[in-house]
């Protein structure tokens, strides 16, 4: 256990005192597991000691705890505080006489639970010596069960909280049922009857006198929830009987409690059904020979290079774009797994990976794609096994999650390859811890995949899925086991590290292979996030990778040519030959072997590229280990015969001529280099000027050429006389605005008429029993009333059908006065005739500054 | 990494290395399951597909074995998807079984029942079955078992038909094995057909599928129905049982567009049976004028879609197809899989040749040049008629009439699709053409003389594609064919495989115009035999013209630098 804890003179008081005890290599040690506490460097031990304490930190470490501590520090949060250590062992073992034979955990309980104890201290959760163990208040509170979150233990309230605020004649009632003798006062009443509750024979007296149906009962709130609901006015005779006394607990008019005393009693002193000390077993699904798994993920290695080469070969010749939202189209997403000639999630697994790997990225242009960078032309060279170390270490540290892609997210969109919201945390954790513990079994051993989950499960029970950041309201506790998500999330990253272990060829068959044995030997590959643990890590993949070398197998330098226009190569081929292949030939049949057919077009497709018949005949000669058959000679020879037989080119004019010195003489001139002119026949030149350039040209240089038309005939010029389309002539603009007509005056003095009553009428007094300011409205001020008053000096309007007088600020916040007379007022708003600007309007009532009735005139 | 001679792909292709030294082990191993889809000469290819492993399993093979064989000769990891998938596939097979129900008649039974559920929500299924006898079993009307069987094989759970088969009438058939014996593989195919009760057997042309059928007949010493492709090709059934079993001339009948005879034996042409008048087909009378004991089907992939029909109401008879190549043109191997039955035997062209019971054969392509006003003419030809006209270009015509001269002496055929080409052929060379209009009895005569060497030329168009038995043929001159036909260059390919009784070997030429669409379909009909490892040498009819044939090997690609003889399938030209 912790020697220096003890070994003070006195019992630390605080958990700065139990701190202040440990040694600097524990302190370090508690910083290393709880790095928030590190930032910034505390001043002193009661800083730390406060920081340790806040919610979030704490919220932090229970979530980092496994099954077996977190399972403790329950128990200590439902023991009494400080908790003996036997108490505790109590409830994590339960009364001794209920163990069971030798497959019940429980029996562990005594062995591991120091081992438990100290991980709590080591991570400042836990303080005091064995006779005090504290929890950390914060870490109490989030542990003890209260009616809100209750307790991944099931239990309810003590039997004090549970009746506080019952009445000390009902206490003395239940003392007397229970068959104890009367107290003075209630605390010693609470005190006698826990003392029975925890006394297992006497309470095994007490329910030995319980009618079967209130044990029924009973038995049904055993493991929790502890509460269950009762009819508000008559409980059942059986639930009186445990009303009575005190067996169960009114909590509020309909629901009862099971107090904590007492379930712990008909649990036998356990606080968790089933307490796990020691961790699921990993069991093997089936073990093959070493070999075979190597030999088989030594393969997989292989195609997964080239799946990623394949996918990298698609998209740099057709690079998909961008979504505008980020990331990759569900059509584009289809595609590529069309091509790979893989499903779908598996496909976006190679893209995310190509991704993390920086083989391929977003190109940054104005319509964006993605395409493959200068990297991935680095790691092409690269012999396939420094490209693997390459990816897989890109793998390890990565935390985007391939398997999210097409789920949902929280607004319910669907997530998209190599877009946003792929990344969980967790993801790298996940994937080391969960091939480290492949390294526990032998050597061939596939693991059953339940028992890796439940592995995980157990280690790190809370902490799943996108964990809230540190400093979030979460209770921890409500994801415990209730709620499937952060769990299921942790089983999901567990299941596709598996699934893609597999892809990467780290493990043949489920069975790790032995070189990647070597990958997770270190400590290197737990989370490695720092740039000297990722080199750690490089360092270590590229032993594993010398490791793998052997395994693949050697590129070839040769194939096997046959008379059916195929070609065979039975392994994997030296790059330069590969690449020459593919250009020459189609592929019919990937695999460990290629097959590679002969089709005219795809030696047209050589030629194309720049290559002879006699390069093509002299590599076919090279590199085939048989005679080069003679239908292939003869298929070569025969693309090559006609191969650009027929010429294309682009020109922009042309000169011709049907006498052949006059061509030859412009061909000499020096002059006619400005034409740039090429004789594509004795009697044909062309030109890249454009014709009326050319033209002009010729007729400098003395010569009297003539114009062609699209059918060869001559083109008749003359200067053209301009015309523009159809246009009407223009407006004349007078001086000045054009002269009122009769309407537009009158319309305009009834305005102004308006404007003028509403600013100089007279207004009434204020009602009385207004508590309201009057009015300022004299000085053409506009009125100010409250809300309340505006509306009933609307409402009376609309009755009596008076116009008033109000203050109005428009949507521009401009303020002006207007005399309306109100029709109707609903909805917060008035529909009222505007005598200012003589129509009917709607005014929002909000905008309304006051309202004043106008004076009787 | 341990070697092997096969490499096993991702898509389901196996590659196995002819020269490794476990290649034949391999070979047999691989043989039951994967079908050979090319033979060329260094790697062959298999292919893994559920009609294989079907008839695989029906053949008693199961998952353990296929795996053990892939895994044993693999010379790299295989795929562990593809392991898997295989079993998957497997275990599909026979969780319905066809069986006969004591009670009630001819019933569908799952050893699983979320897959009887399965098909029988299937509305293709329903109106084939009757009611549910027990959660486990659902009667089947009986006229309906060779429905069944291919709507269950569409859905992807093929059924086992453990339903039997009827005796038919008894009719004593013996081989009469005097002078002659039925080859060991012969043999084998008989046997693993009567083991298996109804199916295919595929051997290549010439190699005496006809014993093949005899050998059932006398296994089943039963009424026969024989289906074969035309009337010369029922006479040479006829005469050959007559030759060869104990049946007289009197128990075989003819039931052609002629004669209507109905016999113990009974050999029909396709043509008759799926002759329709007024809507119906007049002739089905003949599938239940006797009670048949076997029904022979010769070259199954030419099977009419009609006698699919016809078959699938005979599924309680034995049913033998024989054919030389399971490739359909239409693509319904499934039909043949579902009505006839799975394969039972195959031999690859190359292995029967190696026992010497098929002659070698050297497969030459003459390239012909056309000249420019041909050229012009076949480049402004309307697009339907543009075949036709490259195949019957005078420069063929010239080029094969000196291959003609060439083969003087020997017995040669020339094979071609278009009657005015073959008659003005026939007229240049001087040799009588047989064709559609030919009467049976001018054939007969025709192919008498050309047997017993009076006539030394024949020019035959598609009427003697098939089963025509031309035993001394040794030269085959291909003009013009069936567009891109890949089973027809196999069939006049066997027209000279007939093992020579001086042992040399046969020379199939065929006559293709350079540069056209002639040119393309030649390449497709290639395909096949080139995958059965017959390795065709393309030679320029100029050089053919004007050099010695002999060397039209060395002269064959003059270009190719360092390019050797070419290993044309060890029929070098010395041979001649």
């Amino acid at each position: 256990m912790s020697p220096e804890q003890n070994g003070g003179t006195a019992a630390p008081r605080t958990l700065a005192d139990d701190l202040r005890a440990r040694d600097d290599s524990a302190l370090a040690e508690l910083l290393r597991i709880r790095p928030d506490l590190l930032s910034p460097v505390p001043n002193d031990l009661t800083q730390l000691a406060t920081r340790a304490g806040t919610r979030a930190s704490v919220v932090r470490a229970v979530e980092r705890l496994d099954r077996f501590a977190l399972q403790t520090a329950e128990a200590i949060a439902v023991a009494p505080d400080p908790c003996p250590y036997e108490t505790l062992l109590g409830l994590l073992r339960g009364d001794p006489d209920r163990v069971e034979g030798p497959g019940d955990p429980a029996r562990h309980v005594a062995g591991e639970l120091p081992r438990a104890l100290r991980t709590l201290r080591a991570q400042a959760l836990l303080w005091g010596g064995d006779d005090r163990l504290r929890l950390v208040r914060t870490a109490r509170e989030l542990l003890t069960p209260s009616p809100s979150a209750p307790s991944p233990t099931g239990l309810g309230p003590t039997l004090a909280e549970a009746t506080s605020g019952m009445s000390p004649g009902r206490l003395q009632d239940i003392l007397a049922n229970a068959g104890l003798g009367p107290t003075h006062d209630p605390v010693s009443a609470l005190a006698a009857l826990t003392d029975l509750f925890t006394d297992r024979a006497r309470m095994a007296g007490l329910l030995d006198e319980a009618p079967p149906e209130s044990l029924l009962m009973l038995d049904k709130l055993r493991w929790g929830p502890p509460y269950g609901s009762v009819h508000a006015d008559r409980p059942s005779p059986p639930v009186t009987w445990l009303l009575d006394r005190a067996l169960l607990v009114r909590s509020s008019a309909r629901t009862v409690v099971l107090p904590r005393e007492v379930a712990l009693h008909l649990r036998g002193g356990r606080a968790h059904r089933d307490v796990e000390p020691v961790p699921p077993p990993l069991m093997p699904r089936r073990e093959y020979p070493p070999e075979t798994a190597d030999a088989t993920a030594a393969g997989q290695v292989l195609s997964a290079l080239g799946t990623l080469e394949d996918l990298l070969a698609d998209w740099e010749s057709d690079p998909p774009s961008v979504l505008r939202s980020g990331g990759l189209g569900v059509r584009d997403l289809k595609r590529t797994a069309a091509v790979l000639d893989v499903p779908e999630p598996v496909a976006a697994f190679w893209i995310e990976l190509a991704y993390a790997a920086g083989l391929l990225a977003p190109d940054g242009e104005a319509d964006e794609v993605y395409a493959p960078t200068p990297a991935y032309d680095d790691w092409l060279r690269r012999p396939a096994h420094e490209r693997w170390a390459h990816i897989v270490v890109r793998w390890l540290t990565g935390t985007r999650v391939p398997a999210l892609v097409g789920a949902r997210d929280a607004k319910g969109r669907a997530l998209a390859a190599l877009g946003q919201g792929l990344d969980r945390g967790l993801t790298a954790d996940v994937r080391c811890r969960t091939l480290t513990l492949l390294t526990a079994l032998a050597p061939g051993a596939a693991p059953a995949q339940h028992s890796v989950l439940a592995r995980l499960r157990w280690e790190h029970p809370l902490r799943g899925g996108s964990a809230p950041p540190p400093g979030t309201e979460t209770p921890p506790t409500a994801g415990a086991s209730e709620e499937p998500g952060p769990a299921d999330m942790r089983a999901q990253l567990a299941e596709s590290v598996l699934h893609e272990a597999e892809l990467l060829g780290l493990t043949g068959r489920g069975a790790l292979a032995s070189y990647a044995r070597v990958l997770l030997s270190t400590e290197a590959g737990a989370g490695a996030r720092t740039a000297s643990e990722v080199a750690a890590l490089e360092a270590t993949a590229s032993e594993a990778s010398a490791l793998l070398a052997p395994l693949l197998p050697e590129p070839l330098d040769h194939i096997l040519l046959q008379a059916d226009l195929t070609a065979v190569a039975p392994g994997p081929l030296e790059r330069p030959l590969a690449a020459m292949l593919n250009v020459l030939a189609d592929v019919e049949s990937k695999g460990g072997a290629t097959v590679y057919r002969f089709t005219p077009a795809s030696v047209r497709r050589a030629l194309d590229a720049g290559r002879t018949a006699s390069d093509v005949h002299a590599f076919l000669a090279a590199h085939s280990r048989t005679p080069v058959p003679q239908p292939l000679s003869y298929l070569v020879d025969d693309v090559a015969r006609r191969h650009g037989r027929l010429r294309v080119g682009a020109a922009s004019s042309y000169v011709r001529c049907d006498d052949e010195a006059l061509l030859n003489e412009i061909m000499a001139d020096k002059r006619s280099a400005a034409l740039r002119p090429r004789q594509l026949a004795p009697t044909v030149l062309a030109s890249a000027l454009p014709p009326d350039q050319l033209l002009a040209k010729l007729r400098e240089m003395g010569y009297a050429p003539a114009a062609e038309s699209d059918e060869g005939d001559v083109m008749i010029t003359r200067a053209d006389a301009r015309r523009t389309p159809p246009r009407s002539a223009p407006d004349p603009v007078p001086d000045g605005p054009p002269v009122p007509d009769t309407a537009l005056l009158t319309a305009a003095v009834r305005a102004i008429r308006a404007g003028d009553h509403a600013a100089t009428a007279e207004h009434k007094p204020r009602q009385p029993g207004g508590r309201a300011p009057r009015p300022r409205s004299q000085g053409g001020e506009p009125p100010r009333t409250t809300s309340a008053d505006t509306i009933a000096t609307m409402q009376s309007a609309v009755l009596s059908g008076d116009a008033v007088w109000i203050g109005y600020v428009n949507a521009d916040g401009a303020a002006s006065q207007r005399v309306i007379a109100p029709v109707r007022v609903e909805g917060g708003f008035v529909t009222a005739y505007d005598h200012t600007a003589d129509e009917v309007r709607t005014y929002p009532l909000h905008r309304i500054t006051g309202a004043a009735e106008l004076a009787d005139n | 990494m341990n070697g092997g001679p096969l490499i096993v792909q991702s898509d389901k292709t196996l590659l196995l290395e002819v020269d490794h030294e476990q290649a034949d082990e391999c070979r047999r191993a691989i043989a039951p399951f994967a079908e050979l889809e090319r033979a060329p000469e260094h790697i062959h290819t298999y292919r893994l597909t559920p009609l294989g492993l079907w008839n695989a399993r029906a053949a008693g093979h199961d998952a353990e074995q296929v795996v053990d064989a892939l895994v044993a000769y693999a010379r790299y990891p295989v795929p562990h998807a593809l392991l898997v998938d295989v079993a998957e596939t497997m275990a599909r097979y026979g969780r319905l079984r066809l069986l006969k129900h004591p009670t009630h008649g001819l019933v569908l039974e799952s050893s699983d029942r979320p897959v009887l559920e399965e098909v029988l929500r299937s509305k293709k299924v329903q109106p084939l079955v009757g009611d549910r006898v027990d959660p486990d079993t659902v009667v089947v009307h009986p006229s309906e078992r060779g429905q069944i069987k291919q709507v269950l094989l569409k859905l992807g759970w093929p059924a086992e038909d453990l339903a039997g088969y009827v005796d038919g009438e008894a009719h004593p058939v013996t081989l009469r094995e005097e002078d002659w014996t039925l080859r060991p593989y012969q043999q084998q195919a008989v046997e693993n057909f009567w083991h298996g009760g109804s199916g295919v057997v595929v051997l290549p042309c010439g190699a005496g599928k006809t014993l093949v059928g005899a050998g059932a007949m006398a296994q089943a010493q039963a009424t026969t129905l024989i289906l074969v492709t035309n009337t010369v090709s029922a006479r040479q059934w006829k005469s050959e049982l007559v030759r060869r079993t104990s049946l007289t001339e009197d128990e075989i009948g003819e039931y052609s567009g002629t004669k209507k005879e109905i016999r113990p034996v009974t050999i029909a042409t396709y043509q008759v049976v799926t002759t329709k008048r007024k809507g119906v087909y007049p002739h089905l009378e003949l599938f239940d004028s006797r009670d048949w004991g076997l029904i022979v089907y010769d070259e199954v992939h030419l099977l009419p879609a009609p006698v699919f029909k016809f078959t699938a109401d005979l599924q309680a008879r034995r049913r033998l197809g024989l054919t030389a190549t399971l490739v359909r043109e239409d693509g319904r191997e499934s039909d043949v899989f579902s009505l006839i039955g799975p394969k039972r035997f195959d031999a690859p062209w190359k292995e029967i040749e190696a026992q010497g019971y098929i002659a070698p054969a050297d497969c030459v392509e003459v390239r012909v040049s056309l000249t420019d006003s041909e050229r012009l003419a076949y480049a402004t030809a309307e697009t339907e008629e543009k075949y036709r006209f490259c195949a019957t270009t005078d420069s063929k015509r010239r080029v094969t009439e000196a291959l003609v001269r060439q083969h003087e002496g020997e017995q040669t055929l020339v094979i071609g699709q278009y009657i005015d080409q073959l008659d003005e052929l026939g007229e240049h060379i001087g040799a009588p053409v047989i064709k559609g209009d030919t009467t049976n009895r001018q054939r007969e005569k025709l192919f008498n003389a050309f047997r017993e060497g009076e006539l030394s030329t024949l020019v035959v168009s598609k009427v003697a594609n098939f089963s025509v038995d031309l035993p001394e043929a040794t030269v085959a001159i291909q003009v013009s064919g069936t567009f891109g036909s890949r089973q027809e260059e196999a069939q006049r390919l066997g027209r000279v495989l007939r093992p020579k009784a001086d042992g040399h070997e046969a020379r199939f030429y065929s006559v293709v115009a350079r540069d056209t669409i002639d040119q393309d379909f030649a390449a497709h009909r290639q395909r096949f035999l080139a995958e059965q490892g017959y390795a065709y040498r393309i030679v320029d009819s100029h050089d053919l013209l004007t050099g010695a044939p002999e060397s039209a090997a060395e002269t064959g690609s003059p270009e190719a630098p360092g390019a050797p003889d070419p290993s044309g399938g060890g029929a070098g030209p010395e041979a001649e």
